[in-house]
């Protein structure tokens, strides 16, 4: 499936209730060199179509990659909505990921502080105050299927404080390629349970200024 | 690498320490190619002189106030224009350093990606056309980002002079950041052919990863090169540089003191003709295929031993 096939996806949807518009972002498609519209609510109906899996251009795969970083740093596009693992040989795997509206906010060099599976999340203090449904897990909502951080939580750590940011995975893995709400690095279940299998705790992270976009608009 | 530091790092490069016995230091900058030539100087002092020098990471400052009080004997990569005001400081007026007379040629500037040179963003006049800006936009706010260095380079600051004095700093967001950081942005910006304009400089390995091309720019003017002293707050505000960079070059300097008690290596650094494309050769091996400096010296000094036997002889 090329992203060539989004183009179902082109046609921009009727306008919705401002609490019900999603981010909506713009894809080029190297093939047919055009910007295809993507967005939230047809990403997921594409996504159930086409066996569960985001377009191409966002699944696992390993792509060349040029660079001085060494076999095992981590480079974050949030821009482009690419995860790279770089291995050697002038290659990379890339993951799609699904970016925080406001991507990171800064750019710069961290590490993986450490890492855990089936994550317990614990809503930020602003979200339990204005969510009804986050004040039902101001304590830590546990580990599992529905639980925000998905299969795997990676935690980018400055020196040994905590950034607050993670990679992680996601129960709505049709939001990969897209921007939403909330802040975090989103990778597929599948996806960030085969990255956390290919790193260890201490890897360089580099979290780019924002990349050259393939996206344009939201 | 074209910059002062600016900050008082020290900080031992990753080696092994360092016997407390060692007869001399050689201070080492914080990029690829000064940590090949500040090894390279130790291993052939040690093979021609049977000295041993330690080697020390820290920033030019530092480096030239260690040349000063005697805690440091050499430093191998003094970049001009860049370390100007301090060259005029510590070896035009009070002596106490010195430059040798052989330099490796370099330059400095701005580049883009091939990406950006299709669309049409070739010179400095493109980056003041927003227009053709826009087009390195890559936050969605409409302006262009490029990046002008690290925030402890002086060559950053005086990037942002420039920026300032063509005006494309008002239609441009002109981004700090650290080196490693730029480069996994070139890196990503040529993996999927997007545009990219940043900070560059020559000799680096750079050039050996990736298709990049120099923006085109006004030929360098000393009249019209106003830089004010780095030392004053508000150096950025009261200078004005319209222009390229003059061409670059970068130097050995030692301890005056310390040419006096070992004329026998002031003269062999005085010798020392490493040239551009060796040092772009240094600086890949480390940066990209990742050899240790001190190993990739040893090395070095071992394929061009009656090379470095000239440099020692009276």
């Amino acid at each position: 499936m090329t992203l060539a096939a989004t183009a179902a996806l082109a046609l921009p949807t009727p306008a919705m209730p401002a609490q019900q518009a999603m981010a909506k972002t713009q894809i080029y498609d190297p093939k047919s060199r055009k910007w295809v519209n993507y967005d939230s609510r047809k990403a997921r109906e594409y996504y159930n179509r086409n066996k569960k899996q985001p377009p191409e251009a966002f699944r696992m795969q390993v792509v060349k990659f040029r660079t001085a970083e060494k076999a095992g740093t981590i480079i974050i596009d949030g821009n482009q909505h690419y995860l790279y693992l770089v291995q050697p040989g002038g290659t990379a795997i890339r993951y799609g990921i699904g970016v925080g509206r406001d991507g990171f906010g800064w750019a710069g060099r961290v590490r993986i502080g450490r890492m855990a599976e089936w994550p317990t999340w614990t809503p930020p203090a602003e979200m339990v105050a204005r969510d009804e449904k986050a004040r039902k897990w101001a304590g830590g909502m546990p580990g599992g299927p529905d639980n925000p951080l998905g299969a795997r939580a990676l935690y980018l750590y400055e020196g040994d404080q905590d950034t607050i940011y993670r990679i992680h995975g996601t129960p709505e893995p049709w939001t990969i390629g897209l921007d939403v709400s909330s802040g975090c690095i989103r990778l597929r279940n599948d996806d960030i349970t085969d990255l956390h299998s290919r790193i260890e705790v201490g890897a360089k992270v580099i979290v780019l200024m924002q990349g050259a976009a393939l996206y344009k608009g939201v | 690498m074209l910059y002062r530091s600016m900050i008082s790092t020290l900080i031992l490069a990753g080696m092994a320490s360092v016997a407390a016995a060692a007869d001399l230091v050689i201070s080492m900058p914080n990029w690829p190619s000064g940590q090949a030539t500040a090894n390279i100087i130790k291993v052939a002092i040690k093979a021609e002189f049977n000295l041993d020098a330690e080697v020390k990471e820290m920033g030019a400052l530092n480096s030239f106030a260690g040349l000063e009080a005697g805690t440091v004997a050499i430093h191998p990569e003094v970049w001009r224009p860049n370390y100007d005001d301090i060259i005029r400081r510590y070896v035009t007026e009070k002596k106490v350093a010195v430059l040798t007379g052989h330099s490796v040629s370099a330059w400095q500037g701005l580049c883009a990606t091939d990406a950006a040179e299709k669309l049409g963003i070739k010179s400095v006049e493109d980056l003041e056309n927003p227009q053709k800006s826009r087009a390195l936009d890559t936050d969605g706010d409409g302006k262009g980002e490029i990046w002008i260095g690290a925030t402890a380079w002086l060559s950053t600051g005086i990037e942002r002079v420039r920026a300032n004095s063509y005006g494309y700093a008002k239609d441009v967001t002109l981004v700090e950041a650290e080196e490693d950081v730029a480069m996994a942005a070139v890196d990503a910006a040529n993996a999927t052919g997007q545009p990219m304009v940043f900070y560059c400089y020559s000799p680096h390995h750079l050039f050996k990863l990736h298709k990049i091309s120099r923006i085109t720019e006004p030929a360098f003017d000393a009249a019209k090169w106003k830089i004010a002293d780095p030392g004053d707050p508000l150096w950025i505000s009261k200078s004005n540089a319209p222009v390229a960079w003059d061409a670059a070059r970068f130097h050995i300097a030692y301890g005056a003191a310390f040419g006096k008690a070992h004329p026998d290596i002031a003269s062999f650094l005085e010798k020392i003709d490493f040239t551009e494309e060796e040092v772009s050769q240094m600086s890949y091996a480390l940066q990209v295929e990742r050899q240790v400096p001190l190993e990739y010296a040893t090395k070095w000094v071992e394929d061009r031993k009656s090379r470095v036997n000239g440099w020692a002889k009276p």
